[in-house]
């Protein structure tokens, strides 16, 4: 028993004359990163892809720490609230960062003034599919199908505050018909079966979750919603050739970090997102679920916080409107 | 056949490779252990492990993922057995006479069945995975928001059977369970409701706080009561491993299960949930003397575990051939896959047909590492028990601790466990038995998204779930079991209705 | 003639402590559920609201409720007996603790710091430990650091979860 406790006094004192060096060089522990969704999810897959390499990068282990919660809002509050210094730091998305504020009345951070961005990790282009026996053949012919059955058209979202529903309000405000049909589902999963399936006619969502779907016919794409084709579709004309080019939204994720940190610390990280994406390994794993790399503009915090501040003046508007 | 044979004998080929064993080997071993601990079921043990699986080439994460799988699943079996936590909603039922049998110390016993139960099953689906794969997705596709909703209706009238004691307060159990699986957030509008304004409850009671809470912190409380019970637990070791007679008791059960939780198991939205309840329902059912069953009954574990594991299998169907991923769990393996560069879709048959037949054989191999792994365990596990039960309660509770707080990294889901527990305590005092309130809580999540959705699809009519023809004879079948149920109550005189 | 009805014979009375309470508590919680239901609109068939299952179902529960205490009255049942608040307060206290500890908690001007699992492990371990009618004090602590290290190993070292050891001792 003493000599028990004698190890653990030598263990803490050697600790504590570890803690009480002077914090010289950033990152000198390991870095929290809180994905503020499931394990396995979107958003989380790019965030371990691109954690991996940065921790390469910065000498020390990114560890991803997963706060699943209220559209994400819970994981990004705690990431913003806690101490600036570089060891907590956040992977958010199109919904948490340019979306929450009209989504969430109560939100307690506020990702344009409130926040140090860091920078853009992908893109995520979003796509229009629709069931396979859909009466309308393309883009043109769905819009003005859409408006002149707006009672007998079903559209389907993976909940409020999801990325498919953020996008299809966005649509259907657009179109004029924000109080068509919207039956609500648990995740991309079970709305994908039931669209499979021809219960439902139409939904919005992101190319990784719905591009095998289009490849192998059980579903078709009107179109995606970017500037570009996806080299992961290249047949799905964009919303722009085929005659809706005010429709267009990404579903993108990034990194920011709480306002106040130290700008050392800052262009540390951005240093290590961009030496990351331009890692060949991590290019190809994300190019493969469809991602779209982010420019060179958009990977640094000033790019990066001007795209949250344009997708939400975009959006909020018609979420802020949406019937719920 | 022939076909099947050359698909089987390309995956053994894939899966047979030393590193491939090694590492379903290693994935069944640490998903067992960490599955075992209180109220970690798989989807937590599965979100927990997937880091460590980035290292490898994709075949080897994906086998390697498919055995913390089913070794978390059994895993959460061996702890509802033990200690009467469920890990999980498909657990639920071993419960109920698991523990029994562990009291009165056959935990060897129960553990060795539903092991063997379990492999059995697996074999099963595994082989109906490779020759039925691609036609059964057609199952899949027939069940409509109307059909799954009629389905959960079916599954609310089994709850009915898992009563003992008064049906009045199974009854009242049920209704309970749907009543908390309201709060949170609402789907549709996005509705805050009955949360208190508290943000953590704004996504729902999650099913590990609320199960930890009112089965594995409550029978701590109840256990602590009695001092004498489970001393008796200590006391008796019993046989290891079933011998004959339990083997001769369980085959039938085993066979039932298998084909129910494998039926359940391929639909979309977690039918597999309903498998193990289903075939407690059915065995209870059967059985010459139904009042055994909540008493130790080995076929209430035999026939349950089976169809878990059935289930647990089948689920992977319509992941493997429609690429849609049925329930939480299946979800975590698309992201898994991902990870790893290959998306799950129609297509992954015939583009990655090593992946794809490599994966179905290393199920079979996953299987029979569980089986080789706990056999020689359930020494082990018994012998936990006659840990002196005043060190044991703190052992369970640092890990249900950790376990909750890791699912979420929320400190706020430990403190509603504790808050969970009490009103289970009260739940105990007032004679309610919580099982059916897990089965309400869990189906009643599904039971109103569905109905809902169903409801908008139909622009109102409820005509829409008799018209359709599986959503009718759902429906049917449930009114059938209700009848059943309640009969033998009806045709007794009034006096006993309420204690049958 | 049955027990039953000699005992019916006799007047409606309290033959069943635990199912009066059983129906009262179901009662009870049906009628916080309806209160804080209260503003949910109910919608229409073909477009149901967020307010109407949660209080179909609130009112269902009620309805239990009444029948269960009714039933109290005229069927025999076990009384309410053997509270044992010394469990609940340590086990469910122990529990709590661990939630307030590992990563601190603002309880309005309480503030607890991020303590992590080196103290919350142990704490929860003593704290639950004092339950037992038999308990060992030594024998207590000793098991509390032999777990609290164990699992320490296991979750943060083995399996890397991003559990807080000790922030303010260790910075991880």
């Amino acid at each position: 028993m003493k000599k028990l406790a004698i190890g653990l006094a030598a263990t803490f004192a050697l600790a504590l004359a570890g803690g009480a060096q002077a914090q010289s060089k950033y990152p000198e522990k390991p870095i929290t990163m809180i994905v503020p969704f499931a394990a396995g999810g979107p958003t989380d897959i790019i965030a371990r892809i691109v954690g991996e390499n940065m921790s390469k990068t910065l000498g020390q282990q990114i560890v991803i720490e997963n706060v699943a919660g209220a559209g994400g809002t819970t994981g990004i509050t705690r990431a913003l609230t806690a101490t600036p210094d570089g060891y907590t730091i956040a992977m958010g998305h199109l919904g948490t960062f340019s979306a929450a504020p009209a989504t969430y009345p109560g939100l307690k951070y506020d990702p344009i003034n409130g926040m140090q961005p860091i920078g853009l990790a992908g893109g995520t282009p979003i796509l229009i599919v629709a069931r396979k026996n859909f009466e309308p053949k393309d883009l043109k012919e769905f819009v003005a199908y859409v408006k002149a059955n707006a009672d007998k058209v079903n559209e389907a979202h993976a909940g409020v505050g999801s990325v498919s529903w953020t996008t299809c309000t966005l649509l259907k405000g657009q179109l004029g018909v924000p109080k068509l049909n919207a039956v609500a589902y648990r995740g991309t999963g079970p709305a994908l079966n039931d669209l499979v399936s021809g219960q439902i006619d139409f939904m919005c969502d992101q190319i990784v979750s719905v591009a095998e779907q289009v490849k192998a016919d059980t579903i078709k794409a009107y179109a995606v919603a970017s500037a570009e084709r996806s080299p992961a579709l290249p047949n799905v004309p964009t919303t722009k050739e085929a005659g809706l080019p005010e429709y267009q939204i990404e579903a993108w994720n990034g990194i920011a970090a709480p306002k106040g940190t130290p700008k050392e610390v800052v262009d540390r990280l951005v240093a290590a997102l961009d030496k990351a994406l331009k890692d060949e390994g991590v290019k190809k794993r994300l190019l493969d679920l469809g991602t779209v790399l982010p420019s060179a503009e958009e990977r640094t915090p000033a790019g990066f916080g001007a795209l949250i501040k344009r997708d939400a003046d975009k959006l909020s508007p018609t979420l802020a409107a949406a019937p719920k | 056949m022939s076909e099947m044979i050359a698909h089987l004998q390309l995956g053994f080929g894939v899966a047979l490779s030393l590193q491939n064993i090694a590492l379903a080997f290693a994935g069944c071993l640490v998903g067992t252990l960490i599955g075992v601990l209180p109220g970690v079921g798989p989807i937590a043990t599965i979100a927990m492990l997937l880091p460590i699986t980035f290292g490898l080439d994709p075949v080897g994460a994906l086998i390697m993922l498919a055995g913390i799988y089913y070794g978390a699943q059994y895993g959460g079996s061996t702890t509802a057995i033990l200690v009467n936590i469920p890990g999980e909603a498909t657990a639920v039922v071993t419960t109920l006479d698991g523990h029994q049998m562990a009291k009165q110390g056959r935990a060897g016993v129960a553990l060795g069945t539903a092991a063997l139960g379990s492999f059995f099953a697996g074999c099963v689906a595994t082989l109906v995975i490779a020759a039925l794969g691609a036609p059964l997705t057609k199952l899949a596709l027939l069940f409509g928001p109307a059909e799954y909703f009629s389905l959960m209706v079916m599954g609310l009238c089994f709850a009915v059977v898992l009563a003992r004691g008064s049906i009045l307060k199974a009854f009242c159990m049920i209704m309970l369970g749907l009543l908390l699986s309201t709060v949170g957030t609402d789907l549709e509008t996005g509705q805050e409701r009955m949360t208190f304004g508290f943000p953590p409850l704004s996504d729902g009671i999650d099913f590990a706080v609320l199960a930890m809470g009112v089965f594995g912190f409550a029978e701590v409380l109840r256990n602590l009561e009695n001092p004498e019970t489970r001393d008796v637990v200590r006391a008796k070791i019993g046989r290891l491993l079933p011998d004959w007679n339990d083997i001769k008791q369980s085959i039938a059960p085993v066979l039932r299960g298998t084909a129910i939780g494998g039926t359940l198991g391929i639909l979309p939205g977690n039918g597999a949930v309903l498998g193990p309840f289903a075939s407690y329902t059915v065995e209870k059912k059967l059985a010459k003397d139904p009042s055994r069953f909540g008493r130790g009954a080995i076929e209430g574990v035999a026939g349950p575990e089976s169809a878990n594991n059935a289930g647990a299998q089948t689920a992977f169907i319509p992941l493997l051939t429609l690429g849609i991923p049925p329930n939480a769990v299946m979800a975590l393996m698309v992201g898994a896959m991902t990870i790893h560069g290959i998306i799950p879709g129609p297509q992954v048959m015939t583009k990655n047909p090593e992946l794809f037949w490599g994966m179905i054989a290393s199920m079979w191999i996953g299987n029979l590492m569980l089986l080789i792994i706990n056999l020689p365990l359930v020494g082990l596990w018994v012998k936990l028990l006659q840990v002196p039960y005043r060190l044991m309660f703190p052992a369970i509770l640092i890990f249900c601790c950790i376990g909750i707080y890791s699912v979420n990294n929320q400190p706020v889901d430990v403190a509603f466990t504790a808050l969970f527990g009490l009103f289970g305590y009260i739940l105990i005092k007032l004679g309610f038995e919580p099982a059916p309130m897990l089965l309400g809580f869990v189906l009643g999540k599904l039971m109103e998204e569905k109905l809902r959705q169903a409801l908008i699809i139909s622009r109102g009519s409820f005509m829409t779930f008799i018209e359709r023809p599986i959503s009718g004879g759902l429906l049917a079948v449930a009114v059938i079991i209700l009848v059943i149920a309640l009969l033998p109550s009806i045709s007794k005189k009034r006096d006993e209705v309420f204690t049958e | 003639m049955s027990l039953n009805k000699i005992e019916r014979a006799q007047g409606l009375r309290v033959r069943s402590q635990q199912d009066l309470a059983a129906g009262l508590f179901m009662i009870l919680l049906a009628i916080v559920a309806l209160v804080l239901a209260r503003d949910l609109p109910m919608g229409s068939l073909r477009q149901i609201g967020p307010g109407m299952l949660p209080k179909a179902f609130a009112v269902i529960c009620a309805g239990l409720g009444v029948l269960l205490a009714l039933s109290s009255l005229r069927y025999h049942g076990e009384k309410l007996s053997g509270w044992s608040w010394r469990g609940v307060i340590f086990v469910l206290g122990g529990a709590v603790v661990f939630g307030l500890t590992i990563r601190g908690f603002d309880l309005g001007p309480i503030k607890i710091p991020q303590l992590g699992l080196v103290v919350a492990g142990p704490l929860v371990v003593l704290i639950a430990g004092l339950a037992a009618d038999d308990r060992k004090i030594k024998e207590l602590v000793i098991f509390a650091l032999v777990m609290t290290t164990f699992c320490a190993l296991l979750f943060k070292y083995a399996l890397g979860l991003p559990i807080p050891l000790a922030p303010w001792l260790l910075g991880i």
